[in-house]
């Protein structure tokens, strides 16, 4: 008999710690979902829900306070969700803090934030309605990521597109490149045009001294009148003139003739300068750049807060470090 | 067939005969069969009052199904069976467990419960049939008892695995014996023991009759078994109660099929 | 083949009647308490060491296997949600029953057929004690009532086993594993478990009971009994476990 009661000792035993661990899980799986201890509720109103569900989590300044109990659709672009909160948020959660929907994690579950704001306001009262605003989530975010690569896509298809008419010489800028004879001629007017104006500059200078010595002598008349050799001299300064004149103005008409194709749009450089169709493309490109790369940014960061990749981005930061 | 039919008049003859007696059971014609094997072929017995009765029969004869069907264990195919008086066929579990406590059966292998001890053996059928011997809150005198009767009042807090063949035996029987049955069945009850215990068993099973005055069916194949203690026997060949009369007047017979059983 | 196919049938037909009877007779006093605690005793308590065993290593071996994979999707931090879910959901359960498939069926198989060659069971009927009632409700509620605590227990060892492996290689307390253990489970993953493991229960009890008092004559039946038993059981656990993750999904959307 000894025996048997020794049996149902350990059987009483094991049955009683076998039960009080279900039910203990039970607590501690029902506290979470606060099925017991005292709770109020309160609601917000999202345009989407980006998949809540109920039982997920509520967070109050990143603590789990409660988790969604209900989910009303209202109308199409409004969604109410009810949740149950801790009592003793009561005394935490100001009627200015604005609940938005986020993810625990990249591929976490939906929960959502209450986010506390600046300035004074009361305290929330049970039944009232939160406001709501909309975060970028993680969905969001991967939805904008995969713009960005698309853009990013494009952007390099142009850009190869861009260079390889480039380097065909097809495109005017690739013309300007390429054509050797256009940049010689250029070379050259340049360099008659450097040498005409020193000309120019020395004519004017034997004029100036002319000029003088004109002065220096009782008149430059009757030294031209009477000295033959002045005379013979000044009709050969007069005739370097004219060429020098004649000279200058070919050079002017040549540089007009470059100025006049230039606007003409014969030029490379104005091809370049006048082309909008190319401008207006190559601005939408670099800005288009520019915005992706702002928004690469944007995703980065967010990325770096959030913990699933938190680690990388820090292991990141350390051998920076270590580099420097 | 002419011979099944004469051995069924001489029994009803003999029933006649013995009219002073009160029969305790009576079989009529009973029929079992397991698929093709037919077992019992329209068998007849009558078990008197007080009385030492021997089925012999030989292994697989149908002895065993015969014994079983007396206690409901078995329901046979078609046949009367009568037991102090009430149709087991007839009887709801109520009243068939009643009549059970008035029925001790010795199992061929002793059929103790290995998972219990000597006394909680010898009190299991107590559970039941508390009322049948009144309230009872101490079952150790009885147990007592009734291992005294089997000399085994040592064994009383040892396992059955504890115990060898013949104290099985007589644990068994001392099982059977304490609700104080009116008739006991013996299967095969010096089965696998040696001649010495099967002697033993066989001068147990006589006092404990002439004690309690009890009425006993032994069915056995052991023809020392059946001389020893026989009043009558009855031989269990085809299915069919084949022939019946004393030790001596059986064994004098000159039917092969009779003279087969006892010859050495 | 044909006749395989027909024998099948014919088993669970058997089966079903047998499950019935025990229904059948489950409201009918008398009602054996008292072997009904000792049966407890017997399936529970001396298993428990078994399970605990079982579980505490099934717990270390997931961890271990699965940290590298995890820590390739730099997920580690999210190991405790992993395993305790799918310890509490499944593998806890599975694994208890069929651990118990293997000690408590073929245990019963063998012990009923045993009892049925020796006509113990016959001995019992005739002394007025159903045997039905004695030998096979006692054995088919305990292992009914005992096996979801079991699996409390080994679903618990297993956590443990798991936190252990997280304590020494990724520096997870034991507060913070189990914490995010049950923030990770909710209801709709305990109580499935827990109802299943009562179904997990009752079928080791029926087939090994089915077995042995069903058993055929002779030593070699005993044998049969206890190890056509086990195949039966450990067979339809997963049928129940299949049947159970369909039904449970109507009332908890998975």
């Amino acid at each position: 008999m000894a025996k048997t009661q020794l049996q149902n000792l350990r059987l009483g035993i094991f049955v009683v710690l076998g039960t009080a661990l279900l039910l203990f899980a039970s607590y501690l799986i029902g506290n979470r979902q606060n099925m017991f201890g005292k709770t109020f509720e309160v609601s917000a109103v999202f345009k989407n829900a980006t998949g809540l569900q109920n039982g997920n989590n509520v967070r109050f300044s990143g603590i789990n306070v409660g988790t969604i109990n209900a989910i009303e659709m209202i109308n199409d672009t409004t969604i109410r969700v009810h949740m149950i909160i801790e009592d003793e948020m009561l005394n935490h959660i100001k009627k200015n803090a604005t609940a938005s929907i986020g993810s625990n994690g990249l591929v976490g579950s939906m929960l959502i934030n209450i986010v506390p704001q600046k300035g004074r306001s009361e305290l929330i009262k049970p039944g009232d309605e939160l406001q709501s605003s909309s975060k970028v989530g993680t969905q969001d975010m991967l939805r904008t990521l995969n713009v960005t690569n698309q853009n990013a896509a494009l952007l390099t298809a142009n850009l190869i597109e861009v260079s390889e008419s480039l380097t065909k010489g097809k495109g005017t800028l690739g013309k300007l490149l390429n054509d050797t004879t256009m940049a010689n001629d250029l070379k050259q007017t340049i360099t008659n045009l450097k040498y005409t104006s020193n000309q120019a500059n020395t004519t004017f200078s034997e004029l100036n001294k002319i000029i003088e010595s004109i002065d220096l002598k009782e008149s430059a008349v009757g030294v031209l009148l009477t000295d033959t050799v002045s005379a013979r001299k000044t009709q050969n300064i007069i005739a370097n003139l004219e060429t020098s004149s004649i000279k200058l103005e070919k050079m002017s008409q040549d540089l007009k003739e470059i100025t006049g194709g230039a606007k003409e749009g014969k030029g490379a450089i104005n091809y370049l300068s006048q082309d909008t169709t190319l401008v207006k493309q190559l601005e939408q490109t670099m800005k288009n750049i520019e915005q992706g790369t702002e928004r690469f940014n944007e995703n980065m960061e967010a990325l770096k807060h959030n913990f699933l990749t938190r680690g990388y981005f820090k292991k990141q930061a350390k051998e920076q470090k270590k580099e420097n | 067939m002419t011979n099944d039919a004469n051995t069924y008049q001489e029994t009803v003859k003999s029933l006649d005969k013995k009219e002073e007696k009160k029969a305790v059971i009576r079989i009529r014609d009973v029929r079992k069969s397991f698929g093709d094997n037919h077992v019992l072929n329209g068998f007849n017995l009558e078990l008197l009052e007080g009385e030492n009765l021997v089925v012999m029969g030989k292994s697989g004869s149908g002895k065993s199904v015969m014994i079983k069907c007396l206690v409901g264990l078995m329901l046979p195919d078609s046949g009367y069976i009568e037991v102090m008086g009430k149709e087991i066929a007839s009887l709801d579990h109520e009243t068939l467990d009643e009549l059970r406590s008035d029925i001790g059966f010795l199992f061929q292998g002793s059929a103790l419960y290995d998972s219990m001890t000597v006394r909680e053996n010898l009190e299991f059928p107590l559970r039941r049939h508390k009322e049948k011997l009144g309230k009872i809150s101490d079952t150790t005198p009885l147990v007592l008892e009734a291992l005294e009767n089997v000399g085994l009042a040592d064994a009383i807090d040892l396992m059955p695995a504890e115990l060898s063949g013949g104290m099985k035996r007589r644990v068994a029987l001392a099982r059977t014996l304490i609700l104080k049955p009116k008739i006991i069945l013996y299967d095969e009850p010096t089965s696998g023991l040696d001649p010495i215990t099967a002697k033993e068993i066989i001068e147990l099973m006589r006092t404990i009759q002439k004690k309690y005055g009890t009425s006993s069916l032994i069915i056995t194949h052991d023809v020392d078994c059946a001389r020893v203690i026989s009043e009558r026997m009855v031989l269990l060949v085809d299915g069919i109660n084949y022939a019946e009369g004393t030790y001596s007047e059986l064994s004098a017979s000159t039917d092969p099929k009779v003279e087969a059983f006892f010859k050495k | 083949m044909v006749e395989q196919i027909k024998q099948f049938f014919i088993q669970i037909g058997d089966l079903s009647r047998f499950a019935s009877r025990f229904f059948k007779e489950f409201y009918k006093p008398p009602f054996e308490f008292k072997e009904l605690l000792h049966q407890c005793y017997q399936m529970g308590n001396r298993s428990l060491v078994l399970v605990g065993l079982t579980g505490f290593i099934i717990g270390l071996v997931l961890t271990l296997q699965s940290r590298p994979t995890m820590i390739q999707f730099g997920a580690v931090s999210w190991m405790p949600n992993m395993v305790g879910i799918s310890i509490v959901r499944e593998i806890g359960p599975v694994i208890t029953a069929l651990i118990c498939a293997g000690r408590i069926a073929s245990g019963i198989g063998a012990e009923l057929g045993s009892m049925r060659v020796t006509e113990q069971i016959d001995a019992m009927e005739v002394s007025g004690t159903n045997p039905f009632k004695y030998l096979v409700i006692t054995r088919i509620l305990a292992t009914t009532l005992m096996l979801p605590l079991l699996v409390v227990f080994g679903d618990l060892i297993a956590l443990y086993g798991s936190a252990l492996v997280e304590n020494i290689k990724g520096q997870v307390s034991f507060q913070l594993y189990f914490n995010t253990v049950f923030n990770a489970l909710s209801f709709g993953d305990l109580v499935p478990a827990t109802v299943k493991s009562f179904f997990f229960g009752f079928v080791i009890g029926l087939v090994g009971c089915y077995k042995g008092y069903y058993s055929k004559k002779g030593t070699a039946g005993v044998g049969v009994a206890a190890n056509t038993a086990v195949v039966m059981a450990s067979l339809l656990l997963f049928v129940v476990d299949f049947i159970a993750v369909f039904v449970s999904d109507i009332f908890y959307e998975l």
